[in-house]
């Protein structure tokens, strides 16, 4: 079916991934997956366990990179560049599209020093304005006002919760264009996971944003498009607002409304 | 359709649906019964329909209840959430139909120890028959999924409107034949604004209906096929809401 066929839209493709294909070793993964993300909005991926979801947004950092026997083959371009390509710098890359995973992995160091470590990767800035930006990505990110006392209290001493607002906080630091967001609230309560359902409504202002997610209310609550996976294709994307209440393909409406397997 | 992998889930829409069933048997026999009392001054029948409707009422209750669990419990999306709020909009929309029918049961009673005329009452009775037909073709429709058949009903309200201009025209004649007809029909005169309400919501059922199989609304502007008494908007050039 026609799953590729895009919502009536008029955002910007920040993010376009065409005819996609990707390997473990000798299997395939993905098999070609043609999907936008749209500037300043939120897709969720949605999809049962082993559908290529989390593969997906690994090759939008080039993730993958880190591991051999892994590739990918199509183009993903982001503002027009096609970020397979082998010449590219992947550390630039990471800088541009910055990525949140689904446990909280702040660095064993101090909550400023968590922040300050990646810019100082990509700038070397007097400590004033150090101070600027780290307060700028805690605020960002909703930490602020409760660890502005304890700025070099170790990162691991944090709640679940706010070690992962401060890993976020750490992604923002660096001034993404991009954020993937990998399950972030699986490991994390009720509470805890609405105050990064709101962070990322507020980072859509600024950011792009692609979240995998298994909690279908979750993609339902935060994202604008969704696309669902199954088996390493793309089955639909269209407006979460169309997918989640008509759905076009059958196996999007049986795996959204729990009938399937 | 498949079942849920969590059965009880689909013992808690079944539940749904068989009380929207319920209710519809229930207004569609009110409907018929409260043109029968009416018509033949049928006291014990008119008693009958007005005693039915706190059942109406009752079910309409139970299902915003169940509807409203299953959405906290299940989180409902896609067409079972449609089915849920289907299942909310028809239960209003049949509970309306119950209390139209009882209104015209209470008129009937009111109207017992007046000058009848039989003739008077041959337009209503056909309107109430059409009325009566939508009623159950749109819970057919409701309960095999049929759009088609929903869309029919949706088209045929239009009937109704002009049998209800025709009845209209009809009273008027009697009332002026001879004044002693005006209060009976008069009487007459509310009980088909009654009964084309009935069809309105038969209407707004068959529109639940294609929504509900489909995902899709119908358009909002149905065909129309009589003078708008209540549009002075047209005047203005503007449209009707």
């Amino acid at each position: 079916m026609n799953a590729t066929a895009k919502p009536a839209s008029n955002g910007v493709e920040k993010v376009s991934v065409r005819d996609l294909q990707f390997y473990y070793g000798a299997s395939l993964a993905l098999k070609g997956i043609n999907l936008p993300l749209y500037e300043r909005k939120s897709t969720a991926f949605i999809g049962p366990s082993g559908c290529g979801k989390s593969t997906l947004l690994r090759v939008l950092n080039r993730m993958y990179d880190l591991y051999p026997g892994q590739r990918a083959v199509g183009e993903v371009m982001l503002d027009g560049q096609n970020i397979l390509d082998p010449g590219l710098d992947l550390n630039l890359l990471r800088a541009r599209v910055g990525m949140v995973f689904q446990k909280p992995t702040p660095f064993p160091m101090s909550i400023y020093d968590n922040i300050a470590f990646g810019i100082r990767l990509y700038e070397k800035l007097p400590k004033s304005e150090m101070d600027g930006r780290v307060e700028t990505a805690l605020r960002r990110s909703a930490l602020w006002t409760e660890v502005k006392d304890k700025l070099g209290a170790n990162g691991l001493s944090l709640s679940g919760g706010q070690q992962q607002r401060l890993c976020i906080a750490r992604t923002v630091a660096i001034k993404p264009e991009v954020i993937l967001f990998d399950e972030p609230c699986s490991a994390l309560d009720p509470i805890s996971t609405a105050k990064i359902e709101e962070l990322i409504d507020e980072l859509r202002e600024e950011y792009t944003i692609a979240i995998v997610t298994h909690n279908m209310q979750q993609a339902a609550r935060v994202s604008q498009y969704t696309a669902f996976m199954y088996l390493g294709e793309m089955v639909e994307f269209d407006a979460t607002d169309a997918v989640f209440t008509s759905p076009r393909d059958k196996r999007t409406q049986d795996y959204i409304t729990g009938r399937f397997g | 359709m498949v079942n849920h992998t969590v059965r009880s889930y689909d013992k808690d829409l079944d539940a749904l649906e068989r009380r929207i069933a319920e209710m519809g048997g229930i207004a569609e026999k009110m409907v018929i019964d409260a043109m029968d009392a009416l018509s033949q001054a049928d006291v014990a029948l008119a008693n009958q329909v007005v005693a039915t409707d706190p059942r109406l009422d009752a079910l309409q209750r139970e299902i915003e209840e169940q509807a409203i669990l299953t959405i906290a419990r299940r989180q409902p999306m896609a067409v079972d959430l449609r089915e849920i709020v289907g299942a909310i909009r028809v239960a209003g929309d049949l509970e309306r139909v119950g209390d139209l029918a009882k209104n015209i049961a209470k008129r009937s009673l009111k109207i017992g120890i007046e000058a009848r005329v039989p003739r008077a009452i041959v337009g209503l009775r056909h309107m109430n028959d059409v009325a009566t037909e939508l009623m159950k073709d749109v819970l057919d429709a409701y309960a095999q999924r049929d759009t088609e058949r929903a869309r029919a009903v949706w088209e045929r309200d239009v009937e109704l409107d002009a049998l209800e201009d025709s009845v209209f025209r009809d009273l008027l004649t009697h009332m002026m034949e001879d004044p002693r007809n005006i209060s009976f029909c008069a009487h007459l005169l509310f009980c088909s604004k009654n009964v084309e309400r009935i069809g309105d919501h038969a209407t707004n059922i068959a529109e639940t209906v294609f929504y509900l199989v489909t995902g899709e609304t119908l358009p909002a502007e149905r065909p129309k096929g009589r003078h708008e008494y209540d549009d002075a908007a047209q005047s203005t050039g503007t449209t009707t809401p």
